[in-house]
């Protein structure tokens, strides 16, 4: 085994040693095309964030019809509590959300001040509890409520948060995309650059047939010189990737705090990164095993 | 050690390479096998070890069939033949011991091993004091030493050469052909492929000569 091992490195070592401008060159295509990924990917996972963050503040808001019966009210106030999803139920009147639009503003437009009536209804503000589809159960409430007698209007920015989800799903099937194009790319690049290395040595590989070697020890090298060139092109992504972190944290993190309330940049997360080094050794051992069967299979050996 | 049956082979040309083909060769054995070029000698040493597949026949070698030889467990058949080539198929950039010594590594032998049995080969070949040349450090003679050595490394059972003589001049062919009979009397089988009727005349050895893909013993 040790040998089999010490055969597998010192092979590789010298099919890199006799073709080292393509080897590099082969790192360096898979660093660019694992570097745009992880770019991607960085946005992905930021907006992602911004996205989770707001679904955290999205708040029901029920606006009551201004003629309601108490009857009605009551209700409504039944539904609301037997939600167990519903974390607080908070009743605003008329004249609580005046005094407070006033006060907001007032400085801004002398119209408001000016208004001698009250045009703002009694409502309730729902939160719901925390939990992965916080979201949706907002939804499905408010599609349960919305034609109760009683209820004149229903808010939750419902048109806005459709739009940004439909972003980040466009986002993720193009990433998706992508990541396929990028993958077929990279395996022709990488069974290329294993098949000029086998033609340097066929020689000695064809001797190696001939004097009675396995499959596995002519493949195992060649396995293994083609991982070396996808994951070293993605760990040398991820580094590039972490370097444009750092560089956007340096750069922008105060303003981006303040834009979106508290937002901390991210770094791409743990499964992420392991899914971009796991995609590096699957493109490196189909990159590297369709030209050496293909090879074998022409030497007739196969 | 070898059984040949009705065996037939062709590359799609007007008439097969092979056709028809029955002998045997048993344990210890030395013999020749003669023809013109193009007569198939190398196309059935090719078929013997694996390399070359045939359309009709059957074929054991040390105990395998080769027509139902899986390609996964070809390189068992292999580690059973010595094969010396023409050209000799030296590795430039390697060394005559480190080119006797491939035999052993590809086959995954010990380290200790490896450095025993490739010293016993080249004492065998007389190259002992040549080990640390490159190829191109030495004869056509000498090439074809280190090429018999590595076949002779892994101690087969059966040595195929194929027109081991055919760069040399005849002096060394003859030194050659002195290597094969020692290794034969070692009790190797040994079977030459040649067009070199010289040879045949002064060696009485059994020869199976091939004629338009057809055998005749003698």
């Amino acid at each position: 085994m040790n040998s089999f091992l010490s055969h597998i490195f010192k092979s590789t070592f010298l099919n890199i040693e006799s073709n080292k401008q393509l080897f590099l060159l082969s790192i360096v295509t898979n660093f660019v095309a694992f570097s745009v990924l992880g770019l991607f990917f960085l946005l992905f996972v930021n907006l992602d964030m911004v996205f989770s963050s707001w679904d955290k503040h999205v708040q029901l808001i029920v606006y009551l019809d201004d003629k309601i019966s108490n009857n009605d009210k009551i209700k409504i106030e039944n539904l609301f509590e037997s939600n167990i999803k519903i974390e607080s139920i908070i009743f605003i009147s008329r004249d609580q959300a005046w005094k407070k639009f006033q006060g907001e503003f007032s400085s801004r437009s002398k119209f408001i001040t000016s208004l001698k009536f009250n045009p703002l209804p009694d409502s309730y503000t729902l939160r719901f509890k925390n939990d992965l589809n916080r979201l949706q159960n907002i939804r499905e409430f408010s599609e349960k409520i919305k034609n109760q007698k009683g209820i004149e209007s229903i808010e939750y920015g419902e048109k806005w948060i459709y739009r940004f989800e439909q972003f980040i799903n466009f986002l993720r099937v193009f990433i998706i995309s992508f990541g396929v194009v990028l993958f077929s790319g990279l395996i022709f690049i990488i069974s290329n650059t294993i098949k000029l290395s086998i033609y340097t040595r066929k020689d000695e590989i064809d001797l190696m047939s001939l004097l009675g070697a396995t499959h596995r020890f002519i493949k195992a090298p060649l396995l293994f010189e083609g991982i070396l060139q996808s994951t070293g092109g993605a760990l040398l992504a991820l580094a590039a990737v972490k370097l444009v972190h750092l560089y956007i944290i340096f750069q922008f993190q105060g303003s981006l705090e303040s834009t979106f309330r508290g937002f901390d940049f991210q770094y791409l997360t743990t499964p992420l990164i392991c899914s971009i080094l796991i995609a590096g050794m699957v493109i490196g051992v189909f990159g590297s095993l369709l030209p050496v069967n293909h090879f074998l299979k022409m030497r007739n050996l196969k | 050690m070898i059984k040949v049956f009705n065996l037939y082979k062709s590359y799609g040309g007007l008439s097969p390479i092979l056709q028809d083909v029955s002998f045997e060769i048993k344990d210890g054995e030395f013999a020749f096998l003669t023809g013109q070029s193009g007569a198939g000698k190398t196309t059935l040493f090719k078929i013997f070890f694996g390399w070359e597949k045939f359309d009709r026949g059957q074929v054991l070698v040390s105990g395998f069939n080769v027509g139902k030889l899986n390609e996964q467990k070809v390189y068992l058949l292999r580690r059973k033949i010595g094969i010396v080539f023409q050209d000799y198929k030296l590795l430039t950039k390697k060394t005559v011991f480190e080119n006797v010594a491939f035999a052993q590594y590809v086959i995954g032998a010990e380290i200790k091993s490896i450095r025993t049995k490739t010293w016993n080969a080249l004492k065998n070949v007389g190259l002992v004091k040549k080990k640390d040349f490159y190829p191109s450090q030495l004869s056509g003679g000498e090439q074809q030493r280190v090429s018999i050595a590595r076949a002779i490394v892994n101690d087969p059972d059966l040595i195929l050469a194929d027109e081991p003589t055919g760069n040399l001049d005849s002096e060394i062919a003859k030194e050659i052909f002195l290597l094969f009979e020692k290794l034969n009397q070692q009790g190797k089988t040994v079977i030459i492929a040649t067009h070199s009727a010289e040879i045949l005349r002064e060696k009485k050895c059994r020869n199976l000569s091939l004629n338009r893909g057809k055998l005749f013993q003698s």
